[in-house]
């Protein structure tokens, strides 16, 4: 154990700052991706309520490794029948479009219950003074929604954090490719994998108590 | 308060409103004058809100024509939000915005829409503040106020916008009985200063005092009008007087 930690900590370390980068930079483009498909879905044009519901649908309906194996192998493949031979994606650009695209279909869901926790009246109050549908949702609504959003998103934040091992399978060095290639290298499973196992834990436990925290305190912010 | 040769501010002919197969509203036509304070008058479920929400189109009307101050609301090409900056809303459950303060909620549409610079805005909202009686609770959030401040802070937020016609939607039905009084007082107010209104209230009283004609609707119809004395004194037909039988 000792042994690892200490031929491998600084490794383990990089890694688990890949899988950092690679959940965080997958959170924003999910939150932008998110807002957009859940404005789709909370808007009185059915079009735009169609095409929000098939993207959220689609991609809930899609397993996050499956989907990984298409944008990483699949997509390079079909531009490359389409004639654009030189395109290649990393695995982290591949990673991330993967991982904001599932992430984003929750954030949608989520982003569209907490938009409709708000009264009604605060929408047709806003629109009554004149102002437009964006004005109202921006200063008036969405403000509103964010609150009651808080906790449903800070579980989607963990639970994409724990979703990046699953992109170890196009080779991103993230924490558990890591474990991977220590586990080869030393042939000490039992080991490297506890110690995988204690990182991962570390960070979202710590994590998860420093957003019930933020929570409280936006709570007291309330009344 | 209505002037000698006061312009018609809304001009409403053969609206009619179904949500689906539920006809609401079957024919109505009415001509408001400026300064005019009209109050609706109707069972439950006539219609009333609704024919208010169709005068600012917060509801579309099925068919028909609604002209406030020479807009053409039910035209598809009219400008809806320059449209309802003329014409001010007052619900019966406040919907003051619960993410902003007293001045914040007063200031919000007339900075938002570039009516009025920020610090014209605040000490109109000052003002206005001081009009309904509030000037000390600029600072406090909605869920710090009881209802009957929370709806003259409503009143002073559709204020901002110098509205030309105000809706009120049984401001005072969500509150507490001891607190009707200093919300009816600040329509008074209003009333007296020329605004032109149109209120949907149970308060009999308000009505014969304030009202320059009541308008009883049922069943998707204007039913009977007149001044206070006609319709709630001496009322023709049947349907009003079983209605004013039951809330006098
Ligand atoms: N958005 C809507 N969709 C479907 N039906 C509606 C809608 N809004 C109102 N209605 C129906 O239209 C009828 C009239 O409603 P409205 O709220 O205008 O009545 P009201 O006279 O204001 O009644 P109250 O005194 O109870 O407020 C009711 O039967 C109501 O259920
Ligand atoms: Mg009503």
């Amino acid at each position: 154990m000792i042994q690892i930690i200490q031929s491998y900590g600084t490794m383990i370390l990089a890694a688990l700052g890949q899988t950092l980068i690679l959940c965080l930079l997958s959170l924003l483009v999910a939150m932008v991706i998110g807002l957009i498909f859940a404005l789709l879905n909370v808007s009185h044009n059915r079009g735009c309520n169609f095409i929000g519901t098939v993207y959220v649908d689609a991609v809930r309906g899609v397993p996050l490794i499956v989907l990984a194996y298409f944008i990483y192998f699949g997509l390079p493949a079909g531009m490359k029948m389409l004639g654009a031979v030189d395109f290649r994606l990393t695995a982290l650009q591949a990673g991330t479009a993967a991982l904001s695209m599932n992430c984003g279909a929750y954030m949608a869901e989520i982003i569209r219950a907490g938009i409709q926790s708000v009264d009604r009246g605060q929408m047709e109050a806003a629109r009554s003074l004149g102002l437009t549908y964006g004005q109202s949702m921006r200063k008036v609504v969405l403000p509103q929604a964010i609150k009651t959003m808080i906790p449903s998103i800070i579980n989607q934040f963990i639970i994409t954090l724990k979703d990046t091992s699953i992109l170890s399978v196009i080779g991103f060095p993230e924490l558990t490719n890591m474990g991977k290639t220590i586990s080869g290298n030393t042939f000490k499973s039992l080991e490297t994998w506890a110690i995988i196992g204690i990182v991962y834990m570390v960070v979202i436990v710590s994590l998860s108590k420093a957003a019930k925290r933020v929570e409280r305190k936006l709570n007291v912010g309330r009344l | 308060m209505v002037k000698e040769n006061a312009k018609i501010m809304v001009h409403v002919e053969n609206l009619k409103k179904d949500f689906d197969k539920l006809e609401v509203l079957k024919d109505i036509s009415i001509d408001i004058k400026e300064g005019e304070v009209v109050v609706l008058l109707g069972p439950s479920g006539s219609g009333k809100s609704t024919f208010l929400r169709c005068i600012n189109r917060l509801e579309e009307a099925t068919s028909g024509k609604i002209i406030v101050d020479g807009m053409d609301i039910t035209d598809k090409h009219t400008d809806i939000n320059k449209a309802r900056e003329d014409i001010g809303m007052v619900f019966q459950h406040f919907n003051l915005f619960n993410n902003k303060n007293v001045i914040d909620n007063i200031m919000l549409a007339p900075v938002e829409l570039k009516k009025m610079t920020k610090e014209e805005a605040h000490d109109k909202a000052v003002k206005l503040l001081e009009r309904v009686g509030l000037a000390d609770k600029a600072e406090a959030y909605p869920s710090q106020l009881s209802g009957g401040q929370k709806q003259r802070v409503a009143i002073a937020r559709a204020l901002a916008m110098n509205p030309g016609l105000i809706l009120f939607d049984e401001p005072t039905s969500a509150l507490d009985p001891e607190m009707v009084g200093e919300v009816l007082d600040v329509m008074k107010e209003l009333a007296g200063a020329g605004m032109t209104m149109i209120v949907v209230t149970h308060e009999i009283g308000f009505a014969r005092e304030v009202a320059d004609r009541i308008v009883f609707v049922d069943g998707g119809y204007i039913v009977e009008q007149g001044t206070p004395d006609e319709v709630i004194n001496h009322p023709k037909e049947k349907r009003t007087i079983d209605f004013l039988n039951k809330v006098l």
